[in-house]
């Protein structure tokens, strides 16, 4: 496991400590680890490279 | 042929990196633009400037109706409120286009059956609409990485330039060498 140190805003830190103190996670770097896994998810380079190409393909040959 | 324009929801991310390229102008080849009033709020926080050019802005507002599968489906892809804001209004504008510069928006916008295109696609797309020339756009993807925080791989941008002229000035084709 990678140790990483960074800075969040107040607000997105108290709802992380709610959803822990709630018991739908074990502390809050599950919570954290959690919301990286589904934003990589979400934004693995092949997938936005497609995006990049379909846009190329709608700029240049599309009919609207 | 004969070429329809279309209303676009447009997200924020559009609106402020095309702004920062001073090409915001391009939307108005668009017939509406319509906004949440969250995606308005996120561009008078960034880019308060955009508002302020004369555009077929339409602010439209939306029910948040959680229960419901588009709500929940933005939930779980972790989307902003001005992401589901513009989805809803998607829901009741389904012919028009979602223009977003966001994966994941992208990503549910594909899913629910929506078109969906970016600030390269609205850029690329002048050449065809007859706006821009091709050597315009090519400048204009040229300073992407020093005038907006549009961030695109070097790589990627060279593909998209490769590809604007290969289309509209073909290089010479390549003659084999003869031993």
């Amino acid at each position: 496991m990678k140790t990483v140190q960074t800075e969040v805003p107040e607000a997105l830190y108290n709802k992380a400590v709610s959803l822990v103190n709630e018991g739908w996670f074990l502390d809050e770097k599950d919570v954290f680890s959690e919301a990286i896994r589904r934003f990589l998810e979400t934004h693995q380079s092949e997938l936005m490279q497609k995006y990049i190409r379909d846009d190329i393909e709608w700029g240049l040959h599309g009919n609207d | 042929m004969t070429e329809e324009t279309r209303d676009v929801v447009c997200d924020a991310g559009p609106i402020i990196h095309l702004d920062e390229l001073g090409c915001l102008d391009l939307l108005a080849d668009f017939r509406e633009i319509l906004l949440s009033p969250s995606v308005v709020e996120e561009i008078k926080k960034h880019r308060p400037v955009a508002l302020t050019v004369k555009l077929p802005f339409s602010v439209l507002r939306t029910h948040n109706r959680t229960d419901e599968p588009l709500p929940t489906t933005c939930r779980i892809f972790a989307l902003d409120r001005g992401e589901t804001e513009s989805l809803l209004i998607m829901e009741s504008h389904p012919d028009a286009i979602f223009l977003t510069d966001d994966a994941s928006a992208r990503m549910v916008a594909e899913r629910m059956g929506f078109r969906v295109h970016g600030t390269i696609g609205v850029i690329i797309r002048t050449i065809r609409r007859g706006r821009k020339s091709p050597e315009e756009v090519l400048s204009i993807i040229g300073s992407i990485p020093s005038r907006s925080t549009l961030f695109i791989k070097s790589t990627l941008l060279k593909e998209i330039a490769l590809k604007i002229k290969k289309e509209f000035n073909p290089d010479p084709p390549l003659t084999p060498c003869s031993n």
